[in-house]
């Protein structure tokens, strides 16, 4: 801890940082972190040999097949990104946190409210910050709607409505490689698709609304894979009054640069879409946010990252907000609480969705009583 | 020779597609049984019978993609039926996945427990080299035992391959025989190695760039099946590797009976109905955008995220 402490005192501008896992999402904060002024990356780490080439290539210096090694030897680091499998986050937090390094974990945070709470413990009393990747907020779709919100351009909402649907990780035709397993195992993963994109749907609708309550929450499975790959949740928002329904499954085939976010507001003089927010087509946006950094470029302006994919600039956002907060010795913006909050949604509607199908299942009273009545006897 | 057809009656049916397996299986018993009727003989001749559905990958089978193992029970449920010859289903373990990982996704193991059935990876059988004569060249193919013993019935689904021509009940059989040959010669060589007994399509729900509740089940020779696919796919049969090969070979046309009068099924308008597209792009991302992306990225210094420089 002190030595974290010390190095941000005595050099608040420069970050150093690692990245634990450079699979698809790694390497959107790898390439993030490199874009990024006065961050270096010196170190990644990832058991695959062909992720660690890549990192490589695009301009790491040294890699490790084992995330607790690069800790071990890279004693200059900052700060590290944890975009391993969930079922390591928890111990690749451990070792940055024995090494004194702050954490920017991808989510989910962890695979249960249990893991995610000793995580924070163990993170508070190694004195480190914890950071927490829930994009949805900074998609300027998203920020459209909470712009709109905020004004009372619909007035009161007594209805919202937040669909997310990708098909991680069984794809789309033509069949390529055999599926990862662990996102398909609860125990891995933590869940199914509730878990993969419904975390990042609780945590923009508490940033809109507030405190959530789940009311009821159903899971459903098209194939017959561990986890569900569908999950509906109703939720209510006491503070605004609002009723919202939560969609999200991993079923749906996915060509990027299109992706199927949805979020609706029904207010009572009209709606707010994110689709109304949303950059226009991929080929404009390109067209714009190239001829932005050109003149930026010239005139010392900032410069957009992953500018035409405005999802993938999001994870941009979110790592350089972490970083920022860290140089100013902050707590982060999307903090340990806020993914530890997510979980906690998650579960209680996990529990709610066993018990209705456990009630659907089982006998209603009424049956149980007329079980147990004995057959009359008849005589003649 | 003559292929045979039964339309699929799917009263009180919602939307294109009935996920209860139990309610598909009701519907398929009749068409299943007034296809197979006029092969019972030849099916329940032998002690054993693998029947080879398209399993290549756990795509939902609504898509059409693969074929629904609804129509693979209700074919074990019929020949079970008529003879006591062991069952199986079969399909191989490749470099891409585990067939009994495909296979417990599509919900396999329920079915061939329902209907007495045992699944079979026929990546674990004993193959046998055999050397065929295609055109003018001799292909070595290592075929499994168990499809050269036993009555193969293809239970191919109504879908084109990546490269463009009906997918079809030879080229299944060509993915489960090892060859340095190309794909299509190796489906060719299959198919005189093993001469499959029998080919029922699937074309239930058929795939053409999007998929489309056909409600159609065919069955017949393996070649003409796959010519009557290629011509509901709106691909010519002539411009097909295999077909040309294997359908001329027969020397005959290919006629279609319907074997039911309800649901009629009207071929002509089945293939208007069937979209002539392919199979989605092989990028995660649209290779046009891809190839966008980095123009853009070059004039403006921008990274080039990961999902834009891979396939997936």
């Amino acid at each position: 801890m002190v030595r974290t402490v010390l190095r941000r005192w005595t050099d608040s501008s420069a970050l150093t940082l690692g990245v634990l896992g450079v699979g698809n999402i790694g390497m959107v904060h790898l390439k993030s972190a490199l874009s990024m002024p006065e961050v270096t990356v010196p170190a990644a780490a990832d058991a695959v040999p062909e992720n660690r080439d890549r990192a490589e290539s695009a301009g790491v210096a040294r890699t490790y097949d084992d995330y607790a090694t690069l800790l071990e030897h890279e004693d200059d680091l900052d700060a590290v990104v944890v975009a391993l499998p969930p079922f390591l986050h928890a111990d690749a937090v451990e070792e940055a946190a024995a090494h004194g390094v702050d954490v920017f974990v991808e989510k989910p945070l962890a695979r249960s409210v249990e893991e995610a709470e000793e995580m924070l413990e163990t993170a508070e009393e190694a004195g480190i910050a914890v950071g927490v990747d829930h994009t949805l907020r900074y998609q300027p779709d998203m920020a459209g709607v909470k712009e709109a919100y905020q004004d009372g351009s619909v007035g009161h909402v007594p209805y919202a409505s937040i669909t997310r649907l990708n098909d991680h990780p069984l794809g789309k035709p033509p069949a390529d490689e055999a599926p990862p397993e662990w996102p398909m195992d609860p125990d891995a993963a933590g869940g199914g698709s509730l878990v993969e994109l419904g975390v990042h749907c609780f945590d923009v609708l508490e940033w809109l609304f507030g405190d959530l309550e789940v009311v009821d929450a159903t899971m459903g499975k098209s194939l017959d894979i561990p986890a569900e790959d569908a999950a509906t949740v109703m939720l209510r928002a006491p503070e605004t009054d609002t009723t919202i329904t939560l969609h999200c499954g991993t079923y749906q085939w996915e060509q990027l640069p299109e992706v199927n976010t949805r979020l609706r507001l029904e207010g009572v003089t009209g709606t707010i879409s994110n689709k109304d927010h949303m950059p226009g087509n991929f080929y404009a946006g390109a067209a714009t946010s190239a001829l932005t950094n050109v003149v930026n470029r010239f005139t010392g302006g900032e410069t957009d990252v992953f500018g035409p994919t405005f999802y993938l600039q999001a994870h941009y956002d979110a790592l350089e907000d972490f970083c920022e907060a860290i140089r100013e010795g902050e707590t982060p913006p999307v903090d340990g609480r806020d993914g530890l909050r997510t979980l906690e949604l998650t579960e209680t509607a996990y529990e709610l969705a066993a018990e209705s199908e456990s009630e659907g299942d089982g006998e209603s009273e009424d049956e149980a009583a007329d079980a147990t009545l004995e057959t009359p006897e008849v005589t003649t | 020779m003559s292929v045979h057809l039964a339309g699929v009656e799917t009263p009180n049916r919602q939307g294109g597609w009935a996920p209860d397996v139990d309610r598909r299986l009701a519907t398929l018993e009749s068409p299943i049984r007034s296809v197979l009727e006029g092969h019972a003989s030849s099916l329940t001749a032998g002690d054993r019978i693998t029947l080879v559905p398209d399993t290549h990958y756990p795509f939902h089978p609504s898509s059409g993609m693969v074929t629904d193992p609804a129509v693979v029970g209700s074919i074990a449920d019929r020949l079970s039926d008529w003879t006591d010859a062991e069952i199986g289903i079969a399909g191989a373990t490749d470099d891409r996945i585990a067939f009994d990982r495909t296979a417990e996704y599509l919900g396999y193991p329920a079915i061939a427990d329902r209907f007495d059935a045992d699944l079979v990876d026929l990546a674990d059988d004993d193959h046998r080299d055999t050397v065929v004569t295609v055109g003018d060249e001799r292909v070595s193919i290592a075929v499994p035992e168990r499809l050269l013993e036993s009555t193969v019935v293809l239970v191919p689904t109504l879908r084109p391959t990546e490269d463009g021509p009906v997918s079809g009940g030879l080229r299944t059989l060509g993915r489960l025989v090892g060859s340095v040959a190309d794909a299509d010669d190796a489906a060719v060589a299959a198919e005189r190695a093993v001469k499959p007994d029998l080919s029922v399509l699937d074309a239930t729900i058929a795939y053409g760039g999007d998929p489309v509740a056909a409600d159609a089940l065919f069955a017949g020779p393996a070649a003409q099946i796959d010519a009557v696919g290629s011509s509901l796919l709106s691909r010519a049969v002539e411009e097909d590797p295999v077909l040309r090969r294997t359908v001329e070979a027969a020397e005959e046309s290919v006629t279609v009976e319907s074997v039911t009068d309800e649901p009629a099924v009207d071929l002509a308008s089945l293939r208007r109905r069937i979209p002539e597209g392919g199979l989605p792009p092989r990028d995660e991302v649209n290779p046009l955008v891809t190839t966008a992306y980095r123009v853009y990225a070059a004039v403006a210094g921008d990274a080039v995220p990961p999902q834009f420089t891979q396939r997936r």
